[in-house]
């Protein structure tokens, strides 16, 4: 009851006309950062701190962190009309959202996502607002060991990504890891596969990847079919059905689980909540075939778990002042700039700030609704530009995407090189998301089983040892199991369908 | 429409791509700032990052310092090595200054693995800006109540005490190899390469025994008393903690910080590097600037030129011997 009437007087703050402007400044920015690929909610929120300084602190936080969550509306944006994933966390909209868009339903895409991504938040910050303190409690719970373990639990899940066969989704799969393990090697220092050049040593750029991947190859694969316009079915309603509502309910309530989960276990990323939410629904569908084909529930799932993670990952920094993400950790230089120290004592000290900035949430993500659903009718009439000049917009748009991700030109060369790689082997049907998934993964599962391996000083065992790990390994082992009974029991019914 | 939109973006783009490229004067020794140029501040880490907001906060200081446009650009990437190069390779005419971090300038040449192009040699200093000292903490229910009693259990059973960095080779771990140096304590290090913000959690959770960071690393969980900060790796006690002591009061002689200055590429006029040093100086003695600085956690120290210059050489000393150890 005390968290109810503490967050009324948040949206009291929250409500004052100035912090409301604010709050649609920041979402309007936010999804402008989210539509154009490359600069991605960090960089954004970064350029745009030093015009909060003579700001309140409460307005400019208000507006960072509607920035922040108003990126992943704006992802999806690009996503589903061009194919082009405009943030990271947006990837996976690509396989069904753009799918959807060809069959002449990217208005139901858009307005489901935004209405996911909606709900999602509004998940993310009730249980901030009810359940802080015990969630992060829970999180902490996850060291290295547990990440490793929950990884591999992630990992073990890539079968279900699969598609016509097993052998090419685990090819594409180890080449992601292997692509994972360019780099500076996270415990020696000492460069892997970089060949000398410094662009390699954080590791590959996973945008211009992405963009490769999905854009760049889409549009190759178009070009084949001459400069016409783009083959579409004719534009039905811009809003979902009844039966679409229907389909995503159960993405809704799953994917505002996963991304909120996720968002408080440092180190997670909201790519990752979007991946693992997309074969999530891909595992509870009953017409699994069907997912890149335009499901309903392979947009909604994964986006309603990337805006959950981007208000779920904000937990964390305050109840105990920890950025889980490097975006956090610039909305949490921002709280510092204005001599602000984010954390439980925020509560104590400046109650209107905290509950004011948590109640602007709320208010934030109903105006990226609302400002997102009549933009929808816009935003399709994309579709309209003959292809020719579409297919040039997109390229530049790519280029410029992957420059502005390091300044540099290296990354626009990863960019074309995946992109042409990528037509090949779609030509070869080789499934493109196990690879994105295990890129998505790698670093972090080799950095928390290093870091594993170092509290244990080479031991193994600790995997077994500590009792949330293991749990986690056996229901890895299930995952990878479970298919094999399956397909045997399935053999034994279908011969007994024929005796009889 | 859209496309229309999209068509004056680009261009808008290019345009901006093209004056940035045109507006450095080629001769410009004479009178140095010119009336209305701009200065390029290469920034070798991320929109974003600790350095960033620091070099953005000078930026903005010196623009009204010295009258020009200091235009900020980003260059990350392998640990600010190739802002580095970069750098180095730059026209030393005052209108390009970059960031400098130790100990990263100072590693990436002197390991041989980094392969850099460049040494001390390639750059002309300009002062020193920022520095962030060290620190070990627990957490407050940990047996070890002092500095003394954690190194006597990393002591007493060698490679028994974990203890987290912000990465291989980073200004956390060579403190922690010298402090292994001068006590005989062997601790097991938890490399964290994604900085030390991502240790935070797994230490507050209880899987590590200790946290080495930074002063401004742990401003709220000290306040909210959810750690116990053991000691400050600086020479006098930091204004944040003032309860805490230093290494050098529990007898440890060990100083070490993250720090952060500015370079200009070496052949840069005198005159210049002057006039940029003492414009800074006077940037760092502004309140403003000092509250925003301190809001963040960090401290202003200034170094001029020379004193910045024997302090890299020192440091680099220090590098130079751990090295070895920071690869066993």
């Amino acid at each position: 009851m005390n968290a109810f009437s503490n967050l009324m007087m948040g949206f009291s703050v929250a409500l004052a006309p100035a912090n409301l402007l604010l709050a649609f400044l920041g979402s309007a920015i936010g999804t402008l950062i989210g539509v154009l690929p490359g600069i991605g909610p960090s960089a954004g929120a970064a350029l745009l701190i030093p015009l909060t300084f003579t700001m309140e602190p409460t307005g400019a936080i208000i507006m960072l962190t509607a920035l922040f969550y108003g990126t992943q509306y704006g992802g999806t944006i690009t996503s589903v009309l061009l194919n082009v994933p405009g943030e990271a966390a947006s990837a996976i909209t690509c396989l069904d959202g753009h799918a959807m868009a060809k069959q002449g339903r990217a208005g139901t895409a858009l307005s489901l996502a935004a209405i996911g991504s909606f709900m999602g938040g509004l998940f993310a910050t009730l249980c901030l607002v009810v359940a802080a303190i015990p969630l992060t409690k829970m999180a902490l719970q996850f060291g290295p060991v547990e990440s490793f373990a929950l990884l591999t639990v992630g990992l073990s899940l890539m079968m279900g990504l699969a598609g016509k066969s097993i052998i090419k989704a685990l090819m594409m799969g180890v080449l992601g890891l292997l692509l994972a393990m360019v780099g500076l090697d996270p415990v020696r220092g000492m460069p892997r596969f970089t060949f000398d050049r410094l662009e390699l040593m954080d590791g590959i750029g996973f945008i211009p990847i992405i963009m490769g991947i999905f854009g760049l190859a889409e549009v190759l694969s178009n070009a084949e079919d001459g400069f016409g316009t783009m083959k579409l079915a004719k534009m039905s309603s811009l809003f979902p059905t009844k039966q679409d509502l229907k389909d995503s309910v159960g993405p809704i309530a799953r994917g505002s689980l996963i991304g909120t989960g996720l968002g408080l276990i440092p180190g997670m990323t909201g790519s990752a909540a979007s991946f693992l939410s997309y074969i999530a629904e891909k595992k509870a569908s009953r017409t699994p075939e069907k997912f890149g084909t335009g499901m309903v529930q392979g947009v909604v799932g994964p986006e309603t778990a990337n805006n959950a993670h981007a208000n779920g990952a904000l937990i964390p920094l305050f109840t105990l002042g920890i950025p889980s993400s490097p975006t956090v950790a610039v909305i949490m230089g921002a709280f510092m700039m204005h001599g602000l120290i984010p954390g439980p004592f925020l509560f104590q000290e400046h109650p209107d700030i905290a509950w004011g900035v948590i109640a602007s949430f709320v208010i934030g993500n109903l105006m990226l609704l609302i400002l997102n659903l009549p933009l929808i009718g816009i935003w399709v009439k994309i579709l309209k530009i003959p292809y020719g000049l579409l297919f040039a917009i997109i390229l530049a748009f790519m280029i410029i995407g992957s420059y502005s991700v390091n300044n540099s030109v290296f990354e626009i060369g990863i960019m074309v090189v995946f992109g042409i790689v990528s037509y090949f082997l779609r030509k070869m049907d080789f499934p493109m998301a196990p690879l994105v998934l295990t890129l998505i993964l790698g670093p972090q599962m080799e950095r928390s089983l290093r870091q594993s391996l170092e509290i244990s000083q080479g031991s193994f065992a600790i995997f077994i040892e500590t009792p949330l790990s293991a749990v986690l390994f056996a229901i890895a082992a299930v995952i990878l199991i479970a298919p094999a009974f399956k397909s045997l029991r399935k053999g034994k019914n279908s011969i007994s369908g024929e005796s009889t | 429409m859209n496309f229309n939109k999209s068509n004056r973006f680009v261009m808008t783009m290019t345009l901006a791509a093209l004056t940035v490229l045109c507006i450095n004067p080629l001769s410009a020794q004479t009178a140095w700032p010119k009336k209305g140029s701009s200065v390029q501040l290469w920034i070798g880490y991320a929109a974003g990052s600790g350095t960033d907001a620091g070099a953005r906060l000078m930026a903005a200081g010196l623009e009204k310092e010295l009258g020009v446009t200091i235009v900020p650009m980003n260059k990350p990437g392998a640990s600010s090595q190739i802002m580095y190069t970069a750098l180095a390779g730059a026209k030393g005419d005052g209108y390009v200054f970059g960031t400098i971090n130790f100990p990263s300038a100072i590693i990436s040449y002197i390991d041989p693995d980094r392969k850099a192009v460049y040494t001390k040699k390639n750059f002309s200093l300009l002062a020193l800006h920022i520095i962030d000292p060290g620190i070990i903490a627990v957490l407050p229910d940990s047996p070890y109540k002092t500095l003394g009693d954690l190194i006597a259990a990393a002591k007493a059973n060698p490679k028994t005490v974990t203890i987290t960095t912000s990465g291989i080779q980073s200004d956390e771990h060579f403190a922690l190899l010298q402090l292994e140096e001068m006590t005989g304590a062997k601790f097991a290090f938890v490399h964290f390469s994604t900085g030390a913000a991502s240790a935070m959690a797994p230490f507050m959770g209880g899987k590590i025994d200790a946290y080495t960071g930074n002063v401004a690393d742990v401003l709220a969980q000290h306040k909210a008393g959810q750690v116990r900060i053991l000691g400050v790796m600086d020479s006098e006690r930091t204004r944040f903690y003032p309860d805490v002591p230093t290494f050098e009061e529990q007898g440890f002689k060990l100083y070490n910080s993250a720090n952060r200055g500015f370079a200009v590429p070496a052949g840069t006029p005198k005159a210049i590097v002057n006039k940029l040093s003492a414009a800074m100086k006077k940037v760092m003695d502004s309140p403003e600037h000092q509250k925003l600085v301190e809001d963040m956690g960090l401290t202003l120290r200034y170094l001029s030129p020379e004193q910045y210059s024997k302090f890299w050489d020192e440091y680099a000393d220090n590098v130079k011997r751990l090295l070895p150890l920071s690869k066993e």
